[in-house]
Protein backbone atom coordinates (compact mmCIF):
# COMPACT_ATOMS: atom_id res chain seq x y z
CA UNK A 1 0.00 0.00 0.00
CA UNK A 2 2.78 2.38 0.75
CA UNK A 3 4.40 1.24 -1.85
CA UNK A 4 1.35 2.02 -4.13
CA UNK A 5 0.61 5.46 -2.76
CA UNK A 6 4.41 6.26 -3.48
CA UNK A 7 4.39 5.46 -6.99
CA UNK A 8 1.25 7.42 -7.28
CA UNK A 9 3.11 10.73 -5.61
CA UNK A 10 6.48 10.48 -7.80
CA UNK A 11 3.60 10.08 -10.96
CA UNK A 12 2.30 13.51 -9.71
CA UNK A 13 5.55 15.23 -8.19
CA UNK A 14 7.71 13.53 -11.38
CA UNK A 15 9.44 16.21 -13.97
CA UNK A 16 11.61 15.68 -16.54
CA UNK A 17 15.21 16.12 -14.45
CA UNK A 18 15.87 16.32 -10.96
CA UNK A 19 19.05 16.84 -9.60
CA UNK A 20 21.25 19.25 -7.31
CA UNK A 21 21.22 22.34 -10.02
CA UNK A 22 17.57 22.45 -8.88
CA UNK A 23 19.59 24.21 -6.55
CA UNK A 24 22.38 25.65 -7.67
CA UNK A 25 21.05 28.91 -5.93
CA UNK A 26 22.43 28.24 -3.01
CA UNK A 27 25.84 28.21 -1.55
CA UNK A 28 26.02 25.08 0.12
CA UNK A 29 29.61 26.49 1.40
CA UNK A 30 28.52 28.02 5.01
CA UNK A 31 26.64 24.17 5.50
CA UNK A 32 29.32 22.08 4.52
CA UNK A 33 31.23 24.42 6.37
CA UNK A 34 28.98 23.74 9.51
CA UNK A 35 28.42 19.41 9.02
CA UNK A 36 31.84 19.47 8.68
CA UNK A 37 33.00 20.82 12.08
CA UNK A 38 30.49 19.33 13.93
CA UNK A 39 31.20 16.84 16.30
CA UNK A 40 29.04 14.22 18.09
CA UNK A 41 31.08 11.03 19.64
CA UNK A 42 28.52 8.68 19.79
CA UNK A 43 24.67 8.54 18.41
CA UNK A 44 22.11 7.71 21.32
CA UNK A 45 21.04 11.81 21.34
CA UNK A 46 20.10 11.54 17.86
CA UNK A 47 17.20 13.73 17.85
CA UNK A 48 19.71 16.76 19.29
CA UNK A 49 22.26 16.18 17.25
CA UNK A 50 20.09 16.45 13.98
CA UNK A 51 18.31 19.64 15.95
CA UNK A 52 21.83 21.24 16.26
CA UNK A 53 23.59 20.28 13.02
CA UNK A 54 20.85 22.15 11.57
CA UNK A 55 19.44 24.88 13.76
CA UNK A 56 21.34 27.72 11.94
CA UNK A 57 19.61 26.88 8.60
CA UNK A 58 16.33 28.05 7.25
CA UNK A 59 15.42 25.89 4.06
CA UNK A 60 15.00 22.09 3.61
CA UNK A 61 17.33 21.51 1.42
CA UNK A 62 20.23 23.64 3.48
CA UNK A 63 18.90 21.01 6.73
CA UNK A 64 18.82 18.63 4.31
CA UNK A 65 22.23 19.33 3.07
CA UNK A 66 24.46 19.91 6.60
CA UNK A 67 22.85 15.73 7.91
CA UNK A 68 24.16 14.68 4.50
CA UNK A 69 27.86 16.16 4.56
CA UNK A 70 27.83 14.98 8.44
CA UNK A 71 26.98 11.59 7.74
CA UNK A 72 29.14 11.34 4.89
CA UNK A 73 31.97 12.88 6.85
CA UNK A 74 31.30 10.85 10.22
CA UNK A 75 30.53 7.36 9.46
CA UNK A 76 32.88 4.97 8.25
CA UNK A 77 32.39 2.01 5.84
CA UNK A 78 32.92 -1.13 7.56
CA UNK A 79 33.99 -3.78 5.12
CA UNK A 80 34.43 -6.75 7.97
CA UNK A 81 30.88 -6.46 8.60
CA UNK A 82 29.81 -6.20 4.92
CA UNK A 83 31.82 -9.24 3.83
CA UNK A 84 30.48 -11.56 7.00
CA UNK A 85 27.08 -10.41 5.95
CA UNK A 86 27.17 -11.60 2.68
CA UNK A 87 28.94 -14.62 3.80
CA UNK A 88 26.39 -15.47 5.90
CA UNK A 89 23.62 -14.11 3.43
CA UNK A 90 25.15 -16.54 1.03
CA UNK A 91 25.29 -19.46 2.70
CA UNK A 92 21.27 -18.88 4.03
CA UNK A 93 20.11 -18.19 0.81
CA UNK A 94 17.55 -20.99 0.05
CA UNK A 95 16.99 -21.26 3.54
CA UNK A 96 14.57 -18.14 4.68
CA UNK A 97 13.90 -19.16 8.09
CA UNK A 98 18.07 -19.11 8.34
CA UNK A 99 18.41 -16.46 6.58
CA UNK A 100 15.69 -14.20 8.49
CA UNK A 101 17.24 -15.05 12.07
CA UNK A 102 20.95 -14.50 10.73
CA UNK A 103 19.43 -10.57 9.43
CA UNK A 104 17.45 -9.93 12.79
CA UNK A 105 20.74 -10.80 14.83
CA UNK A 106 23.16 -8.70 12.40
CA UNK A 107 20.71 -6.21 12.60
CA UNK A 108 21.22 -5.71 16.88
CA UNK A 109 24.98 -5.53 15.42
CA UNK A 110 24.62 -3.17 12.92
CA UNK A 111 22.41 -0.58 14.40
CA UNK A 112 24.93 -1.05 18.04
CA UNK A 113 28.22 -0.52 15.98
CA UNK A 114 26.69 2.12 14.31
CA UNK A 115 25.45 4.20 17.49
CA UNK A 116 28.59 3.24 19.53
CA UNK A 117 31.43 3.35 16.48
CA UNK A 118 29.98 5.34 13.95
CA UNK A 119 30.67 2.35 11.49
CA UNK A 120 28.05 0.89 9.20
CA UNK A 121 27.36 -0.67 5.68
CA UNK A 122 24.63 0.82 3.24
CA UNK A 123 21.71 0.47 5.27
CA UNK A 124 22.86 2.03 8.10
CA UNK A 125 23.99 4.99 6.21
CA UNK A 126 20.85 5.07 4.47
CA UNK A 127 18.97 4.25 7.63
CA UNK A 128 20.40 7.10 9.33
CA UNK A 129 19.98 9.70 6.57
CA UNK A 130 16.15 8.81 6.82
CA UNK A 131 16.17 8.69 10.78
CA UNK A 132 17.67 12.64 10.64
CA UNK A 133 15.50 13.75 8.15
CA UNK A 134 12.53 12.84 9.99
CA UNK A 135 13.57 14.70 12.92
CA UNK A 136 13.95 17.61 10.37
CA UNK A 137 10.64 17.04 8.78
CA UNK A 138 11.89 15.88 5.79
CA UNK A 139 10.61 12.65 3.79
CA UNK A 140 13.21 10.14 2.65
CA UNK A 141 13.19 6.71 2.68
CA UNK A 142 15.52 3.98 2.25
CA UNK A 143 15.48 2.21 -1.44
CA UNK A 144 17.31 -1.35 -1.84
CA UNK A 145 18.47 -2.85 -4.88
CA UNK A 146 21.16 -3.88 -7.02
CA UNK A 147 24.51 -1.36 -6.97
CA UNK A 148 27.18 -2.17 -9.59
CA UNK A 149 30.57 -1.74 -9.31
CA UNK A 150 33.55 -2.98 -10.85
CA UNK A 151 33.52 -6.48 -8.90
CA UNK A 152 29.71 -6.61 -9.03
CA UNK A 153 29.40 -9.76 -11.79
CA UNK A 154 26.31 -8.12 -13.03
CA UNK A 155 25.50 -11.85 -15.19
CA UNK A 156 24.61 -13.07 -11.60
CA UNK A 157 22.68 -10.10 -10.39
CA UNK A 158 19.76 -12.17 -8.21
CA UNK A 159 20.04 -10.66 -4.37
CA UNK A 160 19.90 -6.95 -3.63
CA UNK A 161 23.26 -5.85 -2.44
CA UNK A 162 23.28 -2.72 -1.91
CA UNK A 163 20.81 0.44 -0.09
CA UNK A 164 20.52 3.95 -0.89
CA UNK A 165 18.08 6.97 -0.73
CA UNK A 166 15.00 8.96 -2.32
CA UNK A 167 14.46 12.76 -0.36
CA UNK A 168 11.87 14.57 -1.42
CA UNK A 169 12.99 18.11 -1.46
CA UNK A 170 9.47 20.95 -2.08
CA UNK A 171 7.62 18.52 -2.64
CA UNK A 172 10.10 16.87 -5.31
CA UNK A 173 11.92 13.80 -5.15
CA UNK A 174 15.68 13.49 -5.56
CA UNK A 175 18.33 10.35 -5.64
CA UNK A 176 21.22 10.49 -3.22
CA UNK A 177 23.45 7.51 -2.40
CA UNK A 178 25.50 8.16 1.20
CA UNK A 179 27.19 5.45 1.07
CA UNK A 180 29.15 5.94 -1.77
CA UNK A 181 29.46 9.48 -1.17
CA UNK A 182 31.32 8.95 2.31
CA UNK A 183 34.35 7.44 0.44
CA UNK A 184 36.24 4.45 -0.76
CA UNK A 185 36.50 1.07 0.30
CA UNK A 186 40.08 -1.16 0.44
CA UNK A 187 38.64 -4.70 0.73
CA UNK A 188 42.20 -6.16 0.34
CA UNK A 189 43.74 -4.05 2.80
CA UNK A 190 40.30 -3.99 5.16
CA UNK A 191 40.12 0.03 4.75
CA UNK A 192 38.07 2.22 4.54
CA UNK A 193 38.84 6.14 3.37
CA UNK A 194 36.52 9.03 3.61
CA UNK A 195 36.64 11.09 0.48
CA UNK A 196 33.63 12.52 -0.38
CA UNK A 197 31.65 12.83 -3.73
CA UNK A 198 29.13 16.02 -4.45
CA UNK A 199 28.14 13.74 -7.41
CA UNK A 200 26.27 10.96 -5.27
CA UNK A 201 24.14 14.15 -3.85
CA UNK A 202 20.87 14.82 -5.90
CA UNK A 203 22.45 13.38 -8.53
CA UNK A 204 20.56 13.45 -11.56
CA UNK A 205 18.58 9.79 -12.31
CA UNK A 206 19.72 9.32 -16.01
CA UNK A 207 23.42 9.19 -14.25
CA UNK A 208 22.53 7.71 -11.01
CA UNK A 209 20.74 4.37 -12.87
CA UNK A 210 24.35 3.32 -14.28
CA UNK A 211 24.97 2.26 -10.68
CA UNK A 212 21.82 2.23 -9.03
CA UNK A 213 18.76 -0.67 -9.62
CA UNK A 214 15.97 -0.52 -7.43
CA UNK A 215 13.99 -3.42 -6.32
CA UNK A 216 11.08 -1.63 -7.43
CA UNK A 217 11.12 0.26 -10.24
CA UNK A 218 9.64 3.90 -9.32
CA UNK A 219 12.56 4.87 -6.93
CA UNK A 220 15.02 5.04 -10.91
CA UNK A 221 12.69 8.48 -10.58
CA UNK A 222 12.93 8.17 -14.17
CA UNK A 223 9.42 8.10 -16.77
CA UNK A 224 11.01 4.66 -18.31
CA UNK A 225 12.80 2.68 -15.84
CA UNK A 226 14.97 -0.07 -17.82
CA UNK A 227 14.86 -3.62 -17.01
CA UNK A 228 17.31 -6.01 -15.17
CA UNK A 229 18.87 -6.80 -18.43
CA UNK A 230 19.39 -3.59 -19.59
CA UNK A 231 20.92 -2.50 -16.44
CA UNK A 232 23.15 -5.58 -16.20
CA UNK A 233 24.59 -4.50 -20.10
CA UNK A 234 25.20 -0.62 -19.24
CA UNK A 235 28.46 0.60 -19.72
CA UNK A 236 30.26 0.76 -15.97
CA UNK A 237 30.79 3.90 -14.81
CA UNK A 238 32.93 4.72 -10.95
CA UNK A 239 32.99 7.17 -8.50
CA UNK A 240 34.31 9.98 -10.31
CA UNK A 241 31.81 9.65 -13.06
CA UNK A 242 29.83 11.43 -10.89
CA UNK A 243 31.77 14.48 -10.64
CA UNK A 244 32.86 14.51 -13.95
CA UNK A 245 29.83 13.90 -16.05
CA UNK A 246 26.37 15.27 -16.45
CA UNK A 247 25.74 12.23 -18.84
CA UNK A 248 26.76 9.66 -20.21
CA UNK A 249 25.68 9.90 -24.03
CA UNK A 250 27.25 6.88 -25.83
CA UNK A 251 27.83 3.83 -26.65
CA UNK A 252 24.34 2.93 -24.57
CA UNK A 253 25.96 -0.61 -23.77
CA UNK A 254 28.97 -2.26 -22.32
CA UNK A 255 29.96 -4.75 -24.48
CA UNK A 256 30.44 -4.14 -28.18
CA UNK A 257 31.01 -6.20 -31.62
CA UNK A 258 32.94 -4.44 -34.20
CA UNK A 259 35.27 -4.57 -37.24
CA UNK A 260 39.07 -4.00 -37.25
CA UNK A 261 39.94 -0.92 -37.83
CA UNK A 262 36.66 0.57 -37.44
CA UNK A 263 36.44 4.05 -36.08
CA UNK A 264 34.82 3.94 -32.50
CA UNK A 265 32.94 7.22 -31.13
CA UNK A 266 32.48 7.26 -27.17
CA UNK A 267 30.04 10.73 -26.34
CA UNK A 268 29.51 12.35 -22.78
CA UNK A 269 28.51 15.58 -21.38
CA UNK A 270 30.57 16.93 -18.70
CA UNK A 271 29.02 18.85 -15.31
CA UNK A 272 28.75 22.15 -15.33
CA UNK A 273 31.64 23.11 -13.64
CA UNK A 274 34.08 20.55 -14.76
CA UNK A 275 37.15 21.74 -17.64
CA UNK A 276 39.21 18.99 -19.14
CA UNK A 277 42.12 19.74 -21.42
CA UNK A 278 41.85 17.63 -24.59
CA UNK A 279 45.45 15.98 -23.07
CA UNK A 280 43.53 14.74 -20.19
CA UNK A 281 41.58 11.96 -22.17
CA UNK A 282 43.13 8.70 -22.33
CA UNK A 283 41.54 5.42 -23.33
CA UNK A 284 43.23 2.64 -22.26
CA UNK A 285 42.97 -1.32 -24.05
CA UNK A 286 43.05 -4.17 -21.78
CA UNK A 287 43.98 -7.54 -23.28
CA UNK A 288 44.86 -10.67 -21.89
CA UNK A 289 48.60 -10.20 -22.68
CA UNK A 290 49.10 -6.16 -22.36
CA UNK A 291 47.66 -2.90 -21.65
CA UNK A 292 47.96 -0.26 -23.81
CA UNK A 293 47.27 3.51 -23.56
CA UNK A 294 45.99 5.60 -26.07
CA UNK A 295 45.00 9.65 -26.59
CA UNK A 296 41.21 9.73 -28.43
CA UNK A 297 40.64 12.18 -31.04
CA UNK A 298 39.00 14.41 -28.97
CA UNK A 299 36.14 17.02 -30.07
CA UNK A 300 34.52 19.32 -27.48
CA UNK A 301 31.73 21.16 -27.99
CA UNK A 302 30.55 23.25 -24.58
CA UNK A 303 30.31 20.85 -22.35
CA UNK A 304 29.44 17.69 -24.66
CA UNK A 305 32.90 15.78 -25.80
CA UNK A 306 33.24 12.98 -28.47
CA UNK A 307 36.39 11.00 -28.37
CA UNK A 308 37.21 8.99 -31.26
CA UNK A 309 39.59 5.95 -31.27
CA UNK A 310 40.27 3.93 -34.46
CA UNK A 311 40.70 -0.07 -33.23
CA UNK A 312 43.88 -1.37 -35.35
CA UNK A 313 44.05 -5.00 -33.26
CA UNK A 314 41.90 -8.13 -33.55
CA UNK A 315 40.67 -9.41 -30.30
CA UNK A 316 38.78 -9.33 -26.83
CA UNK A 317 39.69 -5.90 -25.13
CA UNK A 318 38.67 -4.27 -21.90
CA UNK A 319 38.57 -0.45 -22.90
CA UNK A 320 38.86 2.05 -20.37
CA UNK A 321 38.19 5.99 -20.49
CA UNK A 322 39.85 8.54 -18.38
CA UNK A 323 39.87 12.36 -17.46
CA UNK A 324 42.21 14.16 -15.60
CA UNK A 325 43.71 10.87 -14.11
CA UNK A 326 40.40 9.70 -12.94
CA UNK A 327 38.80 6.56 -14.66
CA UNK A 328 35.11 7.38 -15.50
CA UNK A 329 33.69 4.27 -17.78
CA UNK A 330 34.60 0.81 -19.06
CA UNK A 331 33.36 -1.45 -21.56
CA UNK A 332 34.60 -4.50 -23.43
CA UNK A 333 34.95 -4.66 -26.96
CA UNK A 334 35.00 -8.03 -29.63
CA UNK A 335 37.35 -6.71 -32.25
CA UNK A 336 36.44 -9.09 -35.68
CA UNK A 337 38.45 -9.49 -38.95
CA UNK A 338 36.67 -7.08 -41.95
CA UNK A 339 34.57 -9.96 -43.48
CA UNK B 1 13.61 34.82 66.69
CA UNK B 2 12.36 37.10 63.90
CA UNK B 3 14.18 34.97 61.73
CA UNK B 4 13.25 31.92 62.74
CA UNK B 5 9.50 32.92 62.39
CA UNK B 6 10.24 34.40 58.93
CA UNK B 7 11.67 30.68 57.99
CA UNK B 8 8.88 28.84 58.92
CA UNK B 9 6.72 31.06 57.46
CA UNK B 10 8.61 30.50 54.29
CA UNK B 11 8.88 27.18 54.77
CA UNK B 12 4.79 26.74 55.17
CA UNK B 13 5.26 28.78 51.76
CA UNK B 14 7.43 26.26 49.85
CA UNK B 15 5.00 23.09 50.68
CA UNK B 16 2.04 25.09 49.66
CA UNK B 17 3.67 25.95 46.37
CA UNK B 18 5.52 22.20 45.85
CA UNK B 19 1.65 20.70 46.46
CA UNK B 20 0.37 22.91 43.75
CA UNK B 21 3.22 22.69 41.29
CA UNK B 22 2.19 18.34 41.58
CA UNK B 23 -0.97 19.18 41.35
CA UNK B 24 -0.46 20.01 37.55
CA UNK B 25 2.85 18.58 37.05
CA UNK B 26 4.21 14.96 36.52
CA UNK B 27 7.10 13.00 36.82
CA UNK B 28 7.53 10.74 34.23
CA UNK B 29 9.60 7.73 34.48
CA UNK B 30 9.74 4.32 33.15
CA UNK B 31 12.05 1.55 31.36
CA UNK B 32 12.05 1.12 27.00
CA UNK B 33 12.32 -2.43 25.90
CA UNK B 34 12.87 -3.40 22.27
CA UNK B 35 11.18 -6.46 20.54
CA UNK B 36 11.99 -8.20 17.47
CA UNK B 37 10.86 -11.89 16.36
CA UNK B 38 13.09 -13.73 18.56
CA UNK B 39 13.18 -11.91 21.55
CA UNK B 40 12.27 -8.79 24.27
CA UNK B 41 15.28 -6.94 25.23
CA UNK B 42 16.15 -3.66 27.67
CA UNK B 43 17.52 -0.36 25.13
CA UNK B 44 20.10 0.88 27.24
CA UNK B 45 20.73 4.39 25.57
CA UNK B 46 17.08 4.94 24.07
CA UNK B 47 16.13 8.75 22.88
CA UNK B 48 13.68 10.43 24.94
CA UNK B 49 12.44 13.60 24.15
CA UNK B 50 8.82 15.88 24.03
CA UNK B 51 7.83 15.99 20.52
CA UNK B 52 9.32 19.02 18.32
CA UNK B 53 11.85 19.94 21.16
CA UNK B 54 15.16 19.52 22.12
CA UNK B 55 14.33 18.45 25.87
CA UNK B 56 15.24 14.97 26.38
CA UNK B 57 17.03 12.40 28.10
CA UNK B 58 17.89 8.66 27.21
CA UNK B 59 17.55 5.10 29.02
CA UNK B 60 20.52 4.16 31.63
CA UNK B 61 22.16 0.50 31.62
CA UNK B 62 18.93 -0.83 32.31
CA UNK B 63 16.94 0.75 30.19
CA UNK B 64 15.28 2.93 32.42
CA UNK B 65 14.75 6.71 32.69
CA UNK B 66 13.56 9.85 34.51
CA UNK B 67 12.76 12.54 32.46
CA UNK B 68 14.86 15.75 33.54
CA UNK B 69 11.26 17.89 33.48
CA UNK B 70 7.98 17.63 34.92
CA UNK B 71 5.32 17.23 32.12
CA UNK B 72 1.65 18.27 31.63
CA UNK B 73 -1.10 16.02 30.83
CA UNK B 74 -1.30 16.03 26.76
CA UNK B 75 2.50 16.72 26.03
CA UNK B 76 3.80 14.09 23.99
CA UNK B 77 6.83 11.83 25.10
CA UNK B 78 8.93 10.67 21.59
CA UNK B 79 10.90 7.22 21.97
CA UNK B 80 13.54 6.52 19.44
CA UNK B 81 16.06 4.02 19.05
CA UNK B 82 17.90 3.27 15.73
CA UNK B 83 16.74 0.24 14.38
CA UNK B 84 13.43 0.16 15.81
CA UNK B 85 10.11 2.19 15.06
CA UNK B 86 10.01 5.25 16.64
CA UNK B 87 6.68 5.20 19.40
CA UNK B 88 4.67 8.90 20.85
CA UNK B 89 3.24 8.55 23.84
CA UNK B 90 0.71 11.31 24.90
CA UNK B 91 1.00 11.71 28.73
CA UNK B 92 -2.11 11.53 31.46
CA UNK B 93 -2.16 12.74 34.52
CA UNK B 94 -1.48 8.94 35.86
CA UNK B 95 1.30 8.24 33.60
CA UNK B 96 3.87 8.11 36.36
CA UNK B 97 5.45 5.18 35.34
CA UNK B 98 5.65 4.35 30.96
CA UNK B 99 6.26 0.32 30.37
CA UNK B 100 7.27 1.36 26.50
CA UNK B 101 8.50 -1.31 23.90
CA UNK B 102 9.67 -0.18 20.33
CA UNK B 103 8.67 -2.53 17.71
CA UNK B 104 11.96 -3.57 15.33
CA UNK B 105 12.07 -2.00 11.81
CA UNK B 106 11.73 -4.59 9.36
CA UNK B 107 14.43 -4.01 6.59
CA UNK B 108 16.88 -6.10 5.34
CA UNK B 109 20.33 -5.24 5.77
CA UNK B 110 23.15 -4.51 2.59
CA UNK B 111 25.82 -3.12 1.82
CA UNK B 112 28.41 -2.98 -1.37
CA UNK B 113 31.03 -0.58 -0.72
CA UNK B 114 32.41 1.20 -4.01
CA UNK B 115 36.13 0.45 -4.42
CA UNK B 116 38.50 1.83 -6.52
CA UNK B 117 39.13 -1.29 -8.66
CA UNK B 118 39.03 -1.13 -12.27
CA UNK B 119 36.74 -3.46 -13.76
CA UNK B 120 38.55 -5.99 -15.32
CA UNK B 121 36.63 -8.98 -17.78
CA UNK B 122 36.01 -12.76 -16.87
CA UNK B 123 37.24 -13.23 -20.29
CA UNK B 124 40.71 -12.10 -19.88
CA UNK B 125 40.88 -13.64 -16.50
CA UNK B 126 40.46 -16.73 -18.23
CA UNK B 127 42.89 -16.55 -21.18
Amino acid sequence: MRILGLTLFLWITYSVSAQQSDFKDFNFKKVDFVAKNYKAKRLYDLNNITYNLTKDFDTEVEKFRAIFIWITHNISNDYKLYAKNSRKRKRFKDDSIKLEEWNSKFKKIIFKKLIRKKRTICTGYAYLLKEMSDVIGVKAEIVHGFGKTAEVDVEKLEDPNHSWNVVNLNGKWYLCDPTWAAGISYPDKGKFVFSFNDGLFLTDPNLFIYNHFPIYEQYTLLPKPPSLKEFAHFPLLYSDSYTLLESHIAPKEMHQEIVQNDVFQFEYKLASAVKIEDQAFKLVTVSSVMEKTYKPEVSMNGQQVILKHQFKRRGFYDVHIYMNDSIIASYTFNIKKAP
Amino acid sequence: MKNSRLSFVAFLMLCFLSATINAQDIQVKGIVKGKSDSMIEILSGANVYIKGTTIATSTNKRGEFTFPRKLKAGDVLVFSFLGYLKKQVRIRPNSTYLNVILEEDDNEILGAPMSAKRFKSKRNKQK
